[in-house]
């Protein structure tokens, strides 16, 4: 029987912008269900990484496989389709402000309609009933209605995992979403992750090694664009983090 | 007092060495004086060619014409058959704005779609590129061309169909408001679009879901100023003979009935009135602005401290309401239009139109210089700018004298209260200047024009002080709105250190007000150049001038050599223009 098939494998992945290496040589692969935290300090390549997981951005050099199939080699209809099993999750939501809660979730879908279909959606203000799930298991049913620029920050992070549960992505990719949130905040937030990550994959890529421990099952750090470790969380000590985070 | 025992000491950047560009009082005044001389200079040089030596510059023959339209304006026309017949010009005009504007707003989105960056992920396919240029080129050359020139080009294939009026102000706004647009969508934030980009959108989808929400209330606000210019360009166009209240007047000029005239100016007045006070409405509440907002895609910042910015945000939730009512409005009110105006589509298709519009392509090519060769061309270039300059100046001066006044008064941070009789002066001064400006733009400047060529002999002059006229009333409401959006916590700060209100005023507020007066004069200047057309069909002098004498006899190579010419010179004070508002930019 033959192994299954890796959800992520990188293989001597570069990526320069101009003169800028951002990424050197990455080799990573990532299995089904695995929970990976990216660590590093700002501008070690965690943010280009997840780009590139999602498609945004092309590798310069390197092998770049994700469910099995080479990003590089995709038509652009069949990157979209890949593109719609992976869900992405930012530091600043990019949710849309001017439009109802209900919209946002919605949009989760956004994959698999077409554009009347994405302005019937806009106008008309129903929701269906796993628009409405999403948002009971964030706990913000209240908001269905709610115009998302009224909103508090921890309200539209919630919104922000009810357009995840809606996409139901098979691998989900979150880039530092708890940097700016204090440690209530952002373990509330990890917490409400797990949903829709049950039973998908998981990268996030953190700023605490003690969040990592907790919710993540194996550490990868960076270091100017090159991996450096790749163990266990909890294999995850005191010298491999200095090795990151010591100014050169 | 212990603002200033408290502050932070300075550092002295000029010991610290050269990380701090130093700027000299030697190159201030270097600064202010070639300022002064950009503007001095101009401005001399339109006045010795506006005013030559030994000719007569007042018709004294008209001045009894003059005193007899004045005498006229207690004395409007209120005849039951005449008002019939302005109240049908009105809505013939607004039908006329309402269409064009839609037709001009459908070019603007798709325009405006395919010259922005945001609507293509990854820098499109050379043969896109190459499109877009093309498209761009295009847009550039259609808007340079003003709506009445349009129109004189359109009679001459259609006749006097309701079609030229549209067609006249669907494509120089649509080509304007396809380059604002663009604007506007690369102005919003790319995040979520590239958030459902990356989740597998389809491109159109993704676009629909994020463009239209992001950018509609600046959308939906543009389409409602270009309507408030639409209704003021359709007036214009009446000179042409299409209909609407433009043309009742200009036949109630010409036939000297100043009765009939005064209806029709208090018509158009009216009108412009309910049309800006509803544009006005509708974009405060959208925390936009003015025209020169759209060009940068900016929204209007709210000045002034957290209160102010509350009573901003309760009054836009209070104006939202406009937005609502607007948008119940707009559908059936177009199609009203549409059925008011009496247009019809197959006039573009006929076989007629077909063999006219090849007879004019095939007429207008290769361009000819007008009689007199290049020493005619060129002193009708020159005259042009001579009145640009001029009617600047005029504007600029209406704007010092009226903006001031005009602009909405707002209360600083310190509870102040102002007597009720300083207060009631205040706000008739308001009403006044305000009104006075409202007449100054809402009068076409073909009326300003024909009203000045009744004391001034044909020339650079009256076609000046008519488009001062005219562009004084725009300046000045752009100006005032401007101006209230000036930041008042430093004159806030200043009152709390002791100094008198309008010392602190005149040290606070003066120069970002100069600053925005600048900013708009040079814009305006560049619309301006563009509109001495206008009066120079009237009989002014310049470029215009010389282009109805040839449209009139039909001589359309020379026509093809003018509309070239006045592209250069419209093209070349764009670009000079924005390279200055650049500089100025702080």
């Amino acid at each position: 029987m033959s192994p299954p098939t890796p959800v992520v494998r990188m293989s001597g992945v570069d990526r320069r912008f101009g003169g800028h290496q951002a990424l050197d040589g990455v080799d990573l692969t990532v299995h089904a269900g695995e929970r990976v935290a990216l660590l590093g300090a700002s501008g070690a390549g965690k943010s280009t990484l997840l780009s590139m997981l999602n498609g945004s951005l092309m590798a310069s050099e390197g092998v770049l496989e994700v469910f099995g199939q080479v990003l590089a080699d995709l038509s652009p209809s069949a990157l979209r389709k890949l593109q719609c099993r992976i869900g992405t999750v930012g530091q600043r939501l990019d949710l849309i402000e001017q439009v109802r809660v209900l919209h946002n979730v919605s949009a989760g879908r956004l994959g698999a309609w077409s554009a009347p279909r994405a302005l019937v959606s806009l106008i008309r203000s129903r929701a269906d009933d796993e628009v409405r799930s999403a948002l009971h298991s964030v706990g913000m049913d209240w908001a269905l209605h709610e115009r998302t620029e009224r909103l508090s920050g921890g309200e539209r992070q919630r919104v922000a995992i009810a357009r995840l549960l809606v996409q139901q992505p098979d691998l989900i990719l979150a880039d530092e979403p708890v940097s700016s949130l204090d440690p209530a905040r952002a373990a509330e937030t990890l917490e409400l992750l797990q949903a829709p990550a049950r039973g998908s994959t998981l990268i996030i890529s953190l700023h605490q090694p003690e969040l990592a421990r907790q919710y993540c099952t194996r550490a990868v750090g960076l270091r100017e664009g090159r991996l450096v470790f790749d163990v266990p969380t909890a294999e995850l000590d005191d010298a491999r983090l200095t090795c990151l985070y010591t100014l050169q | 007092m212990s603002l200033l025992l408290d502050r932070a000491p300075i550092p002295n950047h000029a010991a610290e060495g050269s990380a701090c560009r130093l700027v000299t009082r030697r190159q201030v005044m270097a600064r202010r004086l070639t300022g002064a001389l950009i503007v001095i200079i101009p401005i001399a040089w339109a006045l010795h060619r506006a005013l030559p030596d030994g000719t007569d510059l007042v018709n004294r023959g008209g001045l009894p014409l003059l005193a007899a339209l004045f005498g006229d304006v207690v004395h409007p026309s209120l005849e039951p058959t005449f008002l019939g017949l302005v109240a049908h010009a009105a809505g013939v005009t607004l039908a006329f704005a309402a269409v064009g504007t839609a037709g001009a707003l459908v070019i603007g989105v798709l325009g405006g779609l395919v010259l922005s960056d945001v609507a293509w992920s990854h820098r499109p396919p050379w043969p896109v590129r190459v499109v877009r240029l093309l498209l761009r080129l295009l847009l550039v050359a259609v808007r340079s061309v003003h709506e009445l020139v349009w129109a004189l080009l359109f009679v001459s294939v259609l006749g006097l169909d309701p079609l030229v009026a549209i067609l006249a102000i669907v494509l120089p706004f649509g080509a304007q408001t396809a380059q604002v647009f663009a604007e506007m969508f690369d102005g919003v934030p790319p995040g979520p679009l590239r958030a459902l980009r990356s989740a597998g959108s389809r491109p159109t989808s993704a676009l629909a879901y994020t463009l239209l929400p992001q950018s509609a209330p600046l959308l939906l606000s543009y389409a409602f100023y270009r309507f408030e210019c639409a209704v003021r360009s359709t007036v214009l166009l009446g000179v042409v003979g299409i209909g609407g209240l433009g043309q009742e007047l200009v036949v109630s000029l010409q036939s000297r009935n100043w009765e009939e005239v005064w209806t029709l100016v208090g018509a158009i007045l009216l009108l412009s009135a309910v049309v800006d006070l509803w544009s006005t409405q509708l974009r405060t509440g959208m925390a936009v602005v003015s025209c020169t907002e759209w060009s940068g895609g900016h929204e209007q910042r709210v000045a002034g401290g957290p209160e102010e910015e509350h009573a901003a945000r309760a009054t836009g939730r209070s104006r939202s309401r406009w937005a609502h009512w607007t948008a119940w409005v707009v559908i059936p009110g177009l199609m009203v239009a549409w059925l008011a105006s009496d247009v019809s589509l197959a006039g573009l298709t006929s076989p007629r139109t077909r063999q006219l519009t090849g007879r004019l392509l095939n007429d207008l090519w290769p361009p000819a210089l007008p009689p007199g060769g290049w020493p005619a061309l060129s002193s009708a270039v020159l005259d042009t700018l001579a009145m640009a300059v001029l009617a600047m100046a005029v504007a600029v001066a209406i704007t010092l004298l009226m903006a001031p006044f005009a602009t909405t008064p707002r209360r600083g941070t310190s509870a102040d209260h102002i007597p009720l009789a300083p207060r009631v002066l205040r706000g008739l001064l308001w009403w006044l200047a305000r009104a006075i400006l409202l007449v100054l733009r809402s009068v076409p400047p073909t009326v300003w024009a024909v009203v000045a060529l009744l004391v001034l002999f044909p020339g650079v002059l009256p076609g000046a002080l008519a488009l001062g006229l005219y562009t004084g009333g725009v300046l000045g409401r752009l100006v005032a709105e401007a101006w209230e959006s000036v930041d008042t916590r430093a004159r806030d700060a200043l009152r709390h250190a002791g100094l008198r209100g309008g010392t602190a005023t005149l040290i606070a507020t003066v120069p970002p007000s100069t600053h925005q007066l600048l900013t708009y004069t040079l814009y305006r200047f560049e619309i301006c150049v563009r509109e001495t057309a206008v009066v120079g069909i009237v009989g002014a002098a310049g470029l215009g001038r010389l282009l109805a004498e040839n449209l009139a006899v039909f001589r359309f190579p020379v026509v093809t050599a003018l509309l070239a010419a006045s592209f250069a010179v419209s093209a070349a004070t764009e670009v000079i223009g924005r390279r200055l508002r650049r500089a100025m930019r702080p």
